[in-house]
């Protein structure tokens, strides 16, 4: 999880923030599920969002929240799906 | 050619606010309609149950139709909360009807059950007369099994609708269809024999999401229909930020999306078919519009259903 790029980590951080509702963690491998950061409504969009902004569309076969958890395993989502 | 007659449903007299649930669970009441936008639901009392509800709502519907039992061709109910393991909830609307020798039947797909059944009853219709579907839940027993959870148990509420799907041209005539199913996200929503509800409320939301828009797209996009061209959208009520969620990356008008989960809940197959009567009886589905009907639940399955209203 810590090979995905800087530039994503950065993107995914910026727009979980957008989608937040509570503070982003600091660590990039904190569940942003148990800290009540994401919700399932917020997931949605914090997706979509980011589909839009890093070009690379989730297929519904891959839309499961596991993927999503943190702001590490998405940005490697991102990643190895560029 | 089909269309949609007889639109009716019954709701259980007591109600189960916020407040109750809210000091069960620790709680504000505020929390509760904010998360799900439901400020009370109906529960039923003793002598009640989703065998009593479906048969109100089956009797109902013929008599908004005109129709007697014996010209009905066949019935269809969509519920995940059947009296027993089988027969299913068809045996009962049926032998309370008197309506028998037709075919009866039950659609297990929990909330997605209700569409399904209109679904199916289009393409019955043809061969047997009219199908009465029926959509009825007893989820507050359900909802009573242990362990509870609060992001389900705030959510659910009992309830029955129903209408005829008639062969021929009238007033809400059913255009077209979409439906689809995806065993693979099954676990995500699911309930064992005796059990309690086990939803994966993320996967869940992601998927509806996901799956709605798209039948609805395609339904619109085979018939050159952009969201605008819709004069209502009655979608299963499941959640209302579900709702807005799925209108807004629509483009959906939020004011002609039929809302009545803050009165009802989530009342699973049902919902839909208690929308749909609401919204006839309150003059909201309007001649020259078109309506679409659209629903997400248990296999994982979902479906649209694209209307012309007429009268």
């Amino acid at each position: 999880l810590r090979e995905a790029g800087l530039s994503s980590i950065a993107a995914v951080r910026e727009a979980v923030g957008r989608c937040a509702k509570a503070a982003v963690p600091a660590d990039d491998e904190a569940s942003l599920f148990d800290s009540g950061v994401i919700d399932s409504f917020a997931l949605m969009e914090l997706v979509s969002s980011l589909e839009e902004s890093l070009g690379v569309r989730v297929p519904d076969s891959d839309l499961t929240p596991r993927k999503f958890e943190s702001i590490a395993r998405i940005a490697a989502y991102f990643d190895s799906h560029k | 050619v089909t269309f949609l007659d007889g639109l009716a449903h019954a709701l259980p007299e007591r109600v189960l606010d916020n407040a109750a649930l809210a000091a069960e669970f620790g709680v504000e009441p505020e929390w509760i309609l904010e998360a799900s936008g439901i400020r009370e639901r109906r529960v039923v009392s003793p002598g009640e149950s989703v065998t009593t509800l479906a048969e109100r709502a089956a009797r109902a519907s013929l008599a908004a139709a005109g129709l007697e039992p014996h010209q009905l061709g066949a019935i269809v109910c969509g519920t995940g909360t059947p009296p027993r393991q089988f027969p299913g909830l068809s045996a009962d609307v049926q032998a309370a009807l008197g309506a028998g020798g037709i075919p009866a039947f039950d659609i297990h797909l929990a909330s997605v059950g209700g569409l399904f059944a209109l679904a199916v009853a289009t393409d019955l219709c043809a061969r047997h007369g009219p199908v009465l579907i029926v959509a009825a839940e007893e989820m507050s027993t359900v909802m009573a099994r242990g362990p509870r959870v609060k992001e389900t148990a705030i959510l659910f509420g009992d309830g029955a609708g129903a209408c005829v799907v008639r062969p021929g041209e009238g007033p809400l005539s059913v255009v077209d269809l979409s439906l689809g199913s995806d065993g693979a996200n099954a676990a995500a929503l699911c309930m064992d024999h005796g059990g309690a509800l086990q939803m994966d409320g993320r996967t869940v939301i992601l998927q509806a999401n996901r799956k709605l828009r798209a039948a609805i797209t395609t339904l619109l996009e085979r018939h050159n229909l952009k969201s605008s061209d819709v004069g209502l959208w009655l979608f299963h009520q499941a959640n209302l930020n579900l709702l807005r969620q799925v209108g807004g990356a629509l483009g959906i008008d939020p004011a002609r999306v039929f809302v009545n989960l803050d009165r009802y809940g989530n009342t699973s197959s049902a919902s839909l078919l208690i929308a749909m009567s609401e919204a006839r009886a309150q003059g909201r589905l309007r001649a020259g519009e078109r309506a679409v009907l659209a629903a997400f639940g248990s296999g994982l399955s979902w479906g649209a259903i694209l209307l012309d209203v007429r009268a």
